[in-house]
């Protein structure tokens, strides 16, 4: 069954000056899942969710979190949580004292207030470092912070922006697992990225932008199949190398080795990569 | 309400967090108003008694008499010390100088008419002229002060003219005319102090009026101390310190990210800039109160009227708040924001008796300074302090003061950038 509508984007444009941003961008975010927006910097993730978070005006087209109105509004804007890709923290003040202060901005306090305060530091491991100031923090103990500070109102819509970005593994691992942790919650998530592989792990639906505009938007594995192209058999021999596309690596492979021994081989799968590829005829980490 | 509460306590935290910004808003103005209070003060040992060495070669009763004079008089504070010691103190710096009191002084000092001239020595160091002035101006006035308490008590005088005369007759290098007139005058002075009237009422001698001191309740007319005029100069600068450190914290808000946060969050640009303007004020007004406190508690400050002092230091705290949103449009970075902002400031401190007080300046400059804030600030503070203002003369200056604040802060709403480029 198909799930409502939370956030719908209805051909956006924005330019700054002679530069156009967005173009024409349509999207409709379903309830309860992680979109993923896959594109190389500069292609208008940030602009789209800047719009979709009010903080600018599309010059064109409309954005409506459904049901409730535009994200120009302050009651709507109070539905969505939004971690920044740059981090929006006051490094003199503990992680607590942020969480709190934000918090607050949202319209909680008292005992609601703790307990949120408490549940989100929980959420991103942070409970030990809570009375610590963030400027003593490591790069990924405050984007896991920026994080928190996102759902902390515990918001239905969450945008994240490129949430990884310069962190060590162990702590893009936390995150990624508190993303997941979220979508099992029922949470909605609009992830940009430039990392392929972090949309093929964690987004149901993954639409892919390039100049401000919207190229494709399916499923990982529909867009694979659609624009990846077919899976590459490689086969190392006596007589040497060999390289077959095929739709059934496992078939091509039980036919090499028939025809002779094989010292080694390598299936490489189609991947949001290729389909980048495919679709605007450059690598994504060339772009 | 409760956002704009939330960011001010925010942002005083911030601020109390910040070392170097909180003693450039608390510590700095105190250091400020006490340096230059003390500097400028003629009490607590502000201008203290000069520093001499006397050496007493007479060693009489009277010359004893002088030395406890000096030492008792606010001007001088007296050393009793041998020639070569007196020489070395005062070519070492240690004292201003020293006075020789020869052999005869003790007689040559009461002695009224006739006798050989007393000659005293001073020893000044030579980079000390104004206080070498100064020191023969107070022996001079304590040398006539012997002269003068003879001629206070007739027969302390008789017994002056008696000696006297008996040197006149005896002298053989006097000038005969002189001689003779002394031989005339001396008998006759003797004979008529002899014949005043001995009773309490008129046994003043010649002293021809009485002194009677009173103790009155002071109507002020001026600073009570020197700390009436510096903590105001220090509290304006503590204000202003304030305007700018929240002034560039709207700049580093934009440059580091945090005011896109807050732009996300449900609630209006204009709570974010009360927010910011509400935890200013309370800075501004803090300063003022904390600073007059220690200074009424510590420095003897005492203001003429605590309802205008009130009124003035609300109207400080409001045109100061309005200076601040004005400052965070100035520049773009937390660095071009400071320093345009701060040298902006300076100015105003500069003309308007932030840095030195206005009366000592020019009447040109004087008329300059009305164009600064802090001239206005200035004023309000002394006039309810020491200069006795009343009512409807508050009102100008607070009116100036509302009203510069009302029109930065506007400006500054208007013109303030929400995002950076």
């Amino acid at each position: 069954m198909m799930r409502a509508t939370m956030l719908q984007l209805t051909n956006v444009h924005k330019a700054f000056g002679a530069i156009v941003a967005v173009d024409g961008l349509s999207l409709s975010i379903r309830q309860g899942e992680v979109f993923g927006l896959l594109g190389p910097n500069g292609a208008g993730k940030t602009t789209t969710v800047n719009m979709a978070v009010g903080l600018l005006r599309p010059d064109q087209g409309t954005i409506e979190l459904k049901g409730v109105g535009s994200p120009d509004q302050p009651y709507v804007r109070a539905k969505i949580g939004v971690a920044t890709q740059a981090l929006a923290l006051y490094d003199d003040l503990t992680g607590e004292e942020n969480l709190s202060f934000f918090g607050k901005l949202q319209g909680l306090s008292g005992r609601r207030l703790a307990e949120r305060v408490g549940w989100a530091l929980e959420f991103v491991t942070l409970s030990d470092r809570r009375r610590d100031r963030v400027k003593t923090y490591s790069g990924g103990m405050k984007r896991r912070l920026n994080l928190a500070v996102a759902v902390i109102h515990d918001p239905p819509l969450l945008l994240l922006d490129e949430p990884t970005v310069g962190v060590d593994p162990q702590s893009r691992n936390a995150i990624f697992e508190n993303i997941l942790a979220l979508r099992k919650q029922g949470r909605t998530v609009v992830y940009t990225t430039h990392y392929m592989e972090e949309a093929q792990r964690l987004c149901d639906r993954v639409g892919i932008m390039d100049h401000g505009r919207l190229l494709a938007l399916d499923t990982v594995e529909q867009l694979i199949t659609a624009h990846g192209g077919r899976s590459i058999l490689l086969a190392e021999r006596t007589s040497g190398e060999v390289r077959v596309e095929t739709d059934d690596p496992l078939a091509e492979l039980l036919r090499l080795q028939k025809e002779g021994q094989l010292q080694r081989f390598r299936v490489e799968r189609p991947d949001l990569e290729r389909v980048f590829l495919h679709l605007t005829g450059r690598e994504l980490r060339d772009a | 309400m409760n956002a704009i509460l939330a960011l001010a306590i925010k942002d005083l935290r911030l601020l109390f967090r910040d070392k170097v910004g909180f003693f450039f808003t608390f510590f700095f103005p105190l250091l400020y108003a006490v340096f230059f209070g003390a500097i400028f003060s003629g009490q607590g040992g502000g201008a203290s008694a000069m520093k001499i060495v006397v050496v007493d070669e007479d060693s009489t009763e009277g010359s004893k008499a002088f030395i406890r004079e000096l030492n008792e008089s606010a001007e001088l504070d007296v050393d009793i010390k041998n020639r070569d010691e007196a020489t070395n103190l005062v070519r070492r710096g240690k004292r201003v100088g020293y006075v020789v009191l020869p052999q005869g002084f003790g007689k040559a000092r009461g002695r009224v008419f006739g006798g050989d001239r007393v000659k005293i020595e001073t020893g000044i160091d030579p980079g000390r002229s104004a206080e070498a002035g100064m020191l023969q101006g107070v022996l001079t006035k304590y040398m006539y002060q012997g002269i003068q308490d003879a001629f206070a008590n007739p027969d302390k005088m008789r017994k002056q003219i008696n000696e006297s005369l008996a040197e006149v007759q005896s002298s053989e290098d006097m000038d005969p005319t002189a001689k003779a007139t002394l031989q005339w005058f001396l008998p006759m002075m003797d004979r008529f102090l002899g014949e005043l009237p001995k009773n309490e009422q008129s046994n003043r001698g010649w002293q021809n009026f009485d002194l009677e001191s009173k103790d009155v309740a002071v109507q002020r007319g001026g600073p009570q101390n020197s700390y009436e005029i510096s903590f105001p100069q220090g509290i304006i600068w503590g204000v202003m310190g304030c305007a700018a450190a929240f002034g560039i914290s709207l700049v580093v808000e934009r440059t580091k990210g945090t005011l896109v946060r807050l732009r996300i969050a449900p609630i209006g640009r204009m709570h974010i800039l009360a927010g910011k303007a509400f935890a200013c004020l309370l800075t501004t007004m803090a300063i003022p109160i904390a600073l007059l406190l220690l200074g009424i508690i510590a420095f003897g400050i005492r203001p003429d009227s605590w309802v205008l002092l009130s009124a003035g230091i609300i109207s400080i705290s409001l045109c100061f708040v309005g200076i601040m949103m004005m400052l965070s449009v100035l520049g773009r970075t937390e660095q071009s924001a400071g320093g345009i902002g701060w040298a902006v400031l300076l100015v105003m401190a500069l003309i308007g008796g932030g840095m030195v007080p206005l009366f000592i300046m020019p009447a040109w400059m004087q008329t300059v300074s009305h164009v600064s804030p802090v001239k206005w600030s200035i004023l309000v503070m002394e006039g309810a302090i020491w200069r006795n203002f009343s009512v409807a003369e508050m009102v100008l200056p607070c009116g100036i003061l509302i009203g510069v604040g009302l029109v930065c802060f506007i400006i500054g709403t208007k013109a303030f950038r929400w995002t950076e480029g």
